[in-house]
């Protein structure tokens, strides 16, 4: 990873730390483990869209948010609902 | 575009947190509906909801630091404090239960039929699979240190071997553990010998599986360029959960499973 004196949310220019290995230095008899994709990876994450860390990847990540926000709100109501039915005095 | 004079990292809003707390009242109110109402719905949806919420996260923070620089070495000086506080924590919590055992071994009571082991309890041969399982983790805390030792000497294939041979060695253990708890002759209702016995030896075995899907990750992170010579912290954080597993093993092979036979 880079150390960045200063963080800014728009990166012209990449930030690579001096001691990232490239894929060029890779000896051949590597290329099973596949191309390393954490220069791109950088570029994208480091898009000036505004956008915040946990949706910056676009349609994948909201599909996930969403989900999981389903899933928390609705079990919270859930979890209410059953909360109070299990406090009734009667039993089920 | 606004620049911060300081190197510590201002985070972007997140949702993680309250999800996380939410998914914690789902899994607690889901354990109480299970024990007391047999339904299992509710608990399923909060272990559901914990898993999304925590893979999330931490898939930020990689994206945080690997991706995007934040982790300065203020920052990661802060991650290592973390970490450290946090295995802290988890020493206490296995001191309790080492408490336990000591309290009931020290001085068996009459019901027990004044010994320990108490009367009716055969335990386990400690120099049979329980040994081998010492073995297994020591032999793991060597390979983990190899792996350490690559990643820094920037030999790629060398950290990514040893890398999986220490997570190949844990789930050794837990298979064979497991086997072991299927062969006992004694359950977890078997008085305080089996209370004692399966709760700190069953929260050690969490601990294990929880330390070898922390090192997958770092494994798949290895595969894929995150790590550095100089900067891998998420690795380093893995193995210092690891030997502090190990050690809780090596605890629990001498008290438990050997003075206590």
């Amino acid at each position: 990873q880079g150390l960045k004196p200063i963080v800014s949310t728009e990166s012209p220019a990449l930030i690579f730390g001096t001691t990232t290995k490239l894929a060029s230095d890779l000896p051949a008899t590597d290329s099973f483990l596949g191309k390393n994709k954490v220069p791109d990876l950088q570029k994208l994450f480091q898009k000036a869209d505004g956008l915040p860390v946990h949706l910056k990847r676009g349609v994948p990540d909201k599909l996930l948010y969403r989900t999981t926000m389903a899933l928390t709100i609705g079990g919270t109501i859930y979890c209410l609902v059953a909360l109070y039915m299990a406090s009734q005095p009667r039993s089920q | 575009m606004a620049h911060q004079a300081h190197s510590f990292h201002m985070v972007d809003p997140s949702p993680w947190p309250i999800f996380g707390a939410v998914a914690a009242l789902l899994t607690a109110s889901g354990l109480t509906m299970w024990f007391h109402h047999h339904s299992t719905q509710l608990l399923t949806l909060g272990l559901l909801s914990m898993l999304l919420t925590t893979l999330q996260w931490w898939r930020d923070i990689v994206r945080e630091s690997t991706f995007q620089g934040h982790h300065t070495p203020t920052v990661q000086k802060g991650l290592r404090y973390g970490m450290i506080l946090f295995i802290t924590s988890e020493a206490f919590f296995f001191l309790g239960f080492f408490w336990a055992f000591f309290h009931s071994s020290l001085a068996p009571t009459p019901e027990l039929g004044g010994q320990w082991p108490p009367t009716g309890i055969t335990p386990l041969n400690p120099l049979e699979v329980p040994l081998l399982n010492t073995a297994i983790l020591l032999a793991s805390g060597v390979t983990i240190t190899w792996a350490h030792h690559s990643i820094a000497e920037a030999n790629h294939k060398q950290a990514t071997h040893a890398l999986t041979l220490t997570i190949l060695l844990g789930l050794y253990f837990t298979a064979l553990q497991a086997t072991e708890y299927y062969e006992t002759p004694f359950s977890i209702t078997d008085g305080v010998y089996g209370s004692t016995f399966f709760v700190a030896t069953g929260f050690h075995g969490l601990h294990v599986i929880i330390g070898s899907s922390f090192l997958l990750i770092c494994l798949l992170r290895l595969i894929k360029f995150h790590f550095t010579p100089n900067h891998h912290f998420g690795f380093e954080a893995a193995a210092w959960y690891w030997h502090f597993v190990d050690i809780i093993w090596l605890f629990l092979y001498t008290t438990i499973y050997w003075w206590g036979s």
